[in-house]
């Protein structure tokens, strides 16, 4: 029978480096591994810890993920100073994921920021892979300077895919940075979507998500149409733990993405 | 159908220690010698030739330390299947009606939702309970007002009442049968009279224990989960929390709290996971790398115990996760008595208990 606690084999094949405090890791997986986009993981630094992140690669692409990791903590900063060729422990896929038949044939608003972009990259991978499926796909992206913005490589060539619109700001711009500045929901405005077959996505940090939500309110979209990615302590990743426990769900098996809808009525959600 | 039968007491003390060539039996001691001092009891494993002593009401410890221990090893892993762990077949005596509907709890956490516990799984099958009507209850016992009788009606394997000279056995699972079955010479099919006797000493309980109960006017089953949602900005969970030291012991001692936390560890060449208990009290419970803690302040986090307790699992399983057992009230070095919580939430909303 199955051990839902031990964790598969995945080597460390690549580590690129996106700012100065985040990186993605390229993982090569040693058996079949699928997850939807949306669904998380739990990384294990062998015999040190384990941490939940959730797959910013294409899902399409079997036996190999990428994991965007802000430096954060105890085991994403020991990650940060980790060797490529490493082994490290994973286990999952967690969660729902995003639900991608809902999302078919209509405005996509996608809202990301910081190192919130990386669950979202997967997203519109798997939108780009079957673009003809959505109407459009708008994503609104902020960072706190130029150097955090991850994908900076990537950004402009998705913004060239026909049906993708992309704006971006900082909320701290420098001396090279000649885009917008202001926080993300400034860019929030003049949205180029059809509020009455759109649905909107967000991933960011739970300030950004509180404030992002309530413009997105505010612009006329449905609590429903609002898909959020709620960050909790996940520690077993299957509803057993207790940890990530939000009213009646838990983050990790009824989630990690919900609708406003489901959690406007709980307590301290952004908190 | 159950099946009932009798045995005397001199043949269980023979038949316990019978039971030792194929089971690891344990059972609820006391320190006490003074058989009519109020005393507490706790599981041990039986020796030699100890006779059977039975437990007038619930053990100090929760039954779920057979199943969950404090630390314990989830996993292995990045090395050669270690070797397959032996799984010793236990019986339980003195499981306590409470004991039985807590461990619905556990049961519902680790063997059901996304995927099977296998580990708990395991011990659960090697595990036979035989549980005993309480015939006496401590003064924080108040399995009633959670409507739970102080007899278990399901969940065990075996079930003894203890009536003159022995004890009527009562049948609930295959493997109590079989149990039975195994050593029949023991036993007897009861006779109506006897069925009668338990009858009456288990409505004498009851009677008792609502004569204790009735003057505290405690929360009920069917107003518990609308007294959580609708108190959750009342300052009950702030004034409650001034004496809360943080220990975790409500939630240890507790049968139906289940939280762990996942550890990584190295021995030698293995890795390991080990498996600890969690306790939704401690102030890193529900921190995230980064620093964000919902769950920063003591009041929010006796608050979430409760919400636990009395709103997500009615929602998800239908039932409060309070069994009544009391051992919560005991072990509070703070004195917070899970009771006079919910009576006070009671009297803030003005609801009638």
């Amino acid at each position: 029978m199955k051990n839902i606690y031990k964790p598969q084999e995945a080597i460390v094949e690549d580590i690129i480096v996106e700012s100065s405090t985040i990186k993605t890791f390229v993982l090569r997986l040693k058996e079949p591994f699928e997850f939807r986009t949306g669904q998380f993981v739990e990384l294990t630094l062998p015999g040190i810890g384990e941490a939940p992140f959730t797959p910013s690669s294409d899902p399409n692409i079997k036996n190999k993920i990428e994991v965007t990791i802000m430096n954060v903590g105890r085991v994403t900063s020991l990650l940060h100073t980790s060797p490529k060729n490493i082994s490290l422990g994973l286990r999952g896929p967690y969660g729902k994921g995003y639900p991608l038949d809902r999302f078919e044939g209509k405005d996509i608003l996608i809202v990301g920021g910081g190192v919130g972009l990386a669950p979202l990259r997967s997203l519109l991978f798997s939108m780009f892979a079957e673009i003809d499926k959505y109407n459009k796909v708008v994503l609104r992206y902020g960072a706190r300077t130029p150097d955090d913005i991850i994908y900076k490589e990537s950004i402009p060539g998705w913004a060239k895919i026909k049906k993708v619109d992309v704006v971006t700001t900082v909320d701290v711009g420098d001396a090279k940075w000649k885009g917008n500045v202001g926080l993300v929901t400034t860019i929030l405005k003049d949205l180029p979507v059809d509020l009455k077959n759109a649905v909107s996505i967000v991933c960011g940090p739970p300030i950004m998500m509180k404030f992002a939500t309530l413009k997105l309110l505010d612009f006329g979209f449905k609590p429903q149409d609002i898909f959020l990615s709620m960050e909790k302590n996940m520690s077993c990743g299957l509803g057993k733990c207790g940890h990530c426990r939000m009213g009646r769900y838990y983050v990790c098996k009824d989630g990690p993405v919900f609708t406003y809808e489901q959690l406007k009525e709980l307590h301290d959600i952004w908190d | 159908m159950h099946q009932i039968y009798y045995i005397e007491s001199n043949q269980l003390n023979i038949l316990s220690r019978k039971l030792k060539k194929d089971y690891r039996v344990f059972f609820p001691v006391t320190e006490e010698k003074n058989a009519t001092k109020k005393t507490d009891y706790s599981y041990r494993e039986l020796t030699v030739n100890e006779p059977f002593v039975f437990n007038p009401y619930r053990t100090v410890e929760p039954l779920k330390t057979f199943f969950t221990p404090p630390l314990d090893k989830a996993a292995e892993y990045f090395n050669q299947e270690g070797s397959i762990e032996d799984f010793p077949k236990i019986i339980i005596f003195g499981v306590k009606s409470c004991d039985i509907v807590g461990h619905k709890v556990q049961d519902f956490v680790f063997l059901e939702g996304v995927e099977v516990d296998s580990l708990y799984r395991l011990r659960r099958e090697n595990i036979i309970f035989i549980s005993s009507d309480c015939t006496d209850f401590k003064e924080v016992c108040h399995c009633l007002a959670w409507e739970i009788l102080p007899y278990p009606t399901e969940g065990f394997d075996l079930n003894l009442s203890p009536l003159n000279e022995g004890y009527l056995v009562e049948t609930g699972s295959k493997k109590g049968e079989e149990l039975i079955q195994q050593y029949k010479e023991f036993f007897v099919i009861a006779k109506d009279t006897q069925l009668t006797a338990r009858k009456v000493k288990r409505e004498n309980l009851i009677e008792r224990l609502k004569k204790h109960l009735l003057p505290q006017h405690l929360v009920s089953k069917d107003i518990v989960q609308r007294l959580i949602k609708e108190g959750y900005n009342l300052d009950t969970w702030q004034q409650f929390m001034l004496t809360c030291v943080e220990c975790g012991g409500c939630n240890f001692i507790c049968d139906t709290c289940h939280c762990f936390l996942l550890m990584d560890k190295k021995e030698g060449n293995i890795n390991k996971k080990l498996k600890a208990w969690d306790a939704c009290l401690y102030t890193n419970y529900a921190k995230v790398a980064g620093g964000a803690n919902p769950l920063k302040t003591r009041t929010r986090r006796l608050r979430f115990r409760f919400t636990k307790k009395f709103d997500f699992f009615v929602d998800n399983l239908g039932m409060p996760a309070c069994c009544g057992c009391g051992r919560c009230i005991e072990v509070c070095p703070g004195k917070i008595d899970i009771r006079e919580v919910l009576k006070d939430l009671a009297k803030k909303l003005s609801v009638k208990t």
